[in-house]
């Protein structure tokens, strides 16, 4: 056989090879969490059955349905309240974003299903799109991967992505805004943004991340620190990212305006939850000295406060990564509800992407942790979804 | 297509159309600040959740009543008392209706009257030692009416004149309790979960 032949022959038999390789990977990247979305949902029915006298599937998605996930279905059946408050209330759901409940609505219109059911499918499916979504942004490290997916889909806080909260989306649209700044295609992330900007008011924060994506490429093109801002001058779409990226919040601050008469009423609102601002510092430290009991168990405040801090020290750990944008998103998205208390902290931790993504990294980096690790996540999903339906304060 | 892709003929139009539009944007956003900088509120919403002036949320709530008949702000009777309450208050449970922040207000509809009335009310005080009082300032229509001090935690009776010029022209009796001394719930804890007294009840004669 001639020489020119059988290297022709090699070179398609490797590319058959990296082929086969390449439809290996994507099967496995999109069985993986497939598989833990699985395992979860039967998981946590353990845990429900295991404490609900009616293991029914009806029962089943309201009894996920707790703390602000009410808030949410009534903003996505009834709206958000004029002012005076039917009832005599004084709190309105203003403080509670719409994009999640628009979209609960938008589908209710074509599927006969009820509200909570549609927000249940729809979070377990938003959790899995963001799992698909960091397999680039983890830079295609299985392991990492693997252990990410068990922990949206199958771990400890898998309720949160099993009913209507708007972690699941949060999480999604930030996968796709970091995605796209990964790969410097701004108006997307602006885009990402906006929608982060109409699910939780932290979202808008992101736009820092873009804006330090931009001065990083800027810098790596040989640009000056000074010359930055005249460089974006010159870049109309550049300003449009940046521009764009609250709009979800201005949309919103709108519609309060012109239903409310008040633009800011996400914010004042905050009065009837008594919620008051102070020195973060000054609530972390409350929070870990709470104990008033004697035991050796930590209480809600002490795990919301270690959480906080442990969360802030991923942060740092980003930036010594390097990805300072992903960190300076997650110590803002941080710091800003830690100037009211601690209610909520380790929601809020779990719904930032980039330090569950770090978490699941740093976690994978030797065999044994992984299968350690992987398997505490998958073994404490039981009891902590029994924990969430408890009503255990530390999770609201 | 990327923003280097862009030939020399097309760039001046995207350049244009790219100014253009982020033009838009930062006009809108700029207008739709200034509407939210500039609430276009009552004066109720504006001092509960605004200024923060009042952890008493004023509200159209105005109750039936007809003087000469004791009301039990105590869980009994919780329905009649429902409509008077217009804010700040908790409850009621066993012991009474417990005030909630730095203040409380009672609305209710009055027939007309020829004289003024007499007030008689059950409270006591919420203490936490070492403070063992509470002052109370009942307002009538606006008009201050009565200044106490509540001590102990055993309840109270007081009563009061209402005089009729406060209530005269008015179809509505509208009373305010204001509580200098109530107490925090935490050293953090916002003041409308202040705590400084528990209505347990409340009659008006004609005088």
């Amino acid at each position: 056989m001639p020489s020119g032949r059988v290297e022709a022959d090699l070179a398609v038999e490797d590319l058959a090879r990296a082929k086969s390789g390449i439809r290996l990977t994507v099967i496995a990247v999109a069985t993986v969490p497939l598989l833990f979305l699985l395992s979860g949902l039967v998981i946590r029915y353990a845990a429900f059955a295991s404490v609900s006298p009616d293991p029914s599937l009806a029962v089943y998605a309201r009894a996920f349905c707790k703390w602000d996930c009410t808030w949410y279905v009534d903003i996505s059946e009834q709206g958000y309240e004029r002012f005076p408050i039917p009832g005599h209330s004084n709190v309105g759901r203003w403080g509670f974003f719409p994009l999640y409940p628009m979209l609960v609505a938008a589908v209710r219109t074509i599927l006969p299903f009820s509200t909570i059911a549609i927000a249940s499918v729809a979070s377990l499916a938003f959790g899995y799109l963001s799992c698909l979504v960091a397999w680039p942004l983890m830079d295609k490290n299985m392991r990492a991967y693997v252990l990410y997916c068990a922990f949206l889909l199958s771990g400890p806080f898998s309720f949160y992505f099993a009913t209507f909260l708007t972690e699941p989306l949060f999480v999604l649209v930030t996968s796709c805004l970091f995605l796209a700044l990964k790969r410097s295609s701004y108006v997307a992330a602006g885009l990402s943004c906006a929608l982060l900007s109409a699910t939780r008011v932290v979202g808008v924060l992101a736009v820092f991340a873009i804006i330090i994506r931009m001065f990083e490429e800027h810098r790596a093109k040989g640009g000056s620190v000074i010359g930055f801002p005249r460089w974006l001058l010159g870049r109309p779409d550049l300003i449009i990212a940046i521009l764009i990226s609250p709009a979800g919040l201005f949309a919103y601050i709108l519609y309060l305006y012109v239903t409310v008469g008040d633009g800011f009423a996400f914010v004042h609102v905050q009065r009837a939850f008594g919620r008051v601002t102070g020195n973060p510092l000054l609530f972390l430290w409350e929070g870990l000295s709470y104990h008033p009991r004697p035991g050796w168990q930590p209480t809600a405040p002490q795990w919301s406060a270690l959480t906080a801090i442990v969360a802030l020290a991923l942060s740092a750990v980003l930036a010594v990564r390097r990805q300072f944008g992903a960190a300076l998103f997650c110590a803002m998205a941080l710091i800003l509800p830690l100037t009211s208390n601690l209610a909520s902290m380790v929601r809020y931790v779990v719904g930032l992407a980039p330090l569950t993504m770090l978490t699941a990294v740093l976690l994978s980096a030797s065999k044994p942790t992984f299968v350690v690790v992987l398997i505490v996540f998958v073994a404490t999903c039981y009891f902590m979804t029994v924990a969430w339906l408890g009503g255990y304060l530390a999770l609201v | 297509m990327r923003w280097s892709e862009l030939t020399k003929s097309t760039r001046p139009a995207v350049l244009l159309c790219g100014y253009a539009m982020a033009g838009a944007l930062a006009a809108a956003e700029i207008a739709i600040l200034g509407l939210a900088l500039n609430p276009n509120v009552n004066e109720d919403y504006r001092a509960y959740y605004v200024d923060k002036t009042t952890t008493c949320l004023n509200r159209d709530a105005v109750g039936r009543y007809t003087p000469g008949r004791t009301v039990s702000f105590r869980s009994d009777d919780a329905r009649e008392t429902a409509g008077m309450r217009v804010c700040g208050w908790s409850g009621p449970v066993a012991d009474g209706t417990h005030s909630l922040g730095e203040s409380s207000r009672l609305r209710l509809a009055l027939p007309p009257l020829r004289d003024g009335l007499r007030a008689t009310l059950e409270m006591a005080a919420v203490i936490r030692p070492p403070q063992t009082w509470q002052r109370i300032v009942i307002s009538a229509n606006g008009t201050d009416v009565y200044r106490a001090m509540l001590s102990g935690d055993l309840a109270t009776t007081v009563s009061f004149v209402i005089p009729h010029a406060v209530l005269a022209g008015k179809a509505t009796l509208d009373m305010r309790f204001d509580y200098p001394d109530a107490i925090p719930q935490s050293a953090d804890a916002s003041n409308i979960y202040n705590r400084a007294i528990k209505l347990r009840s409340f009659r008006l004669d004609a005088l």
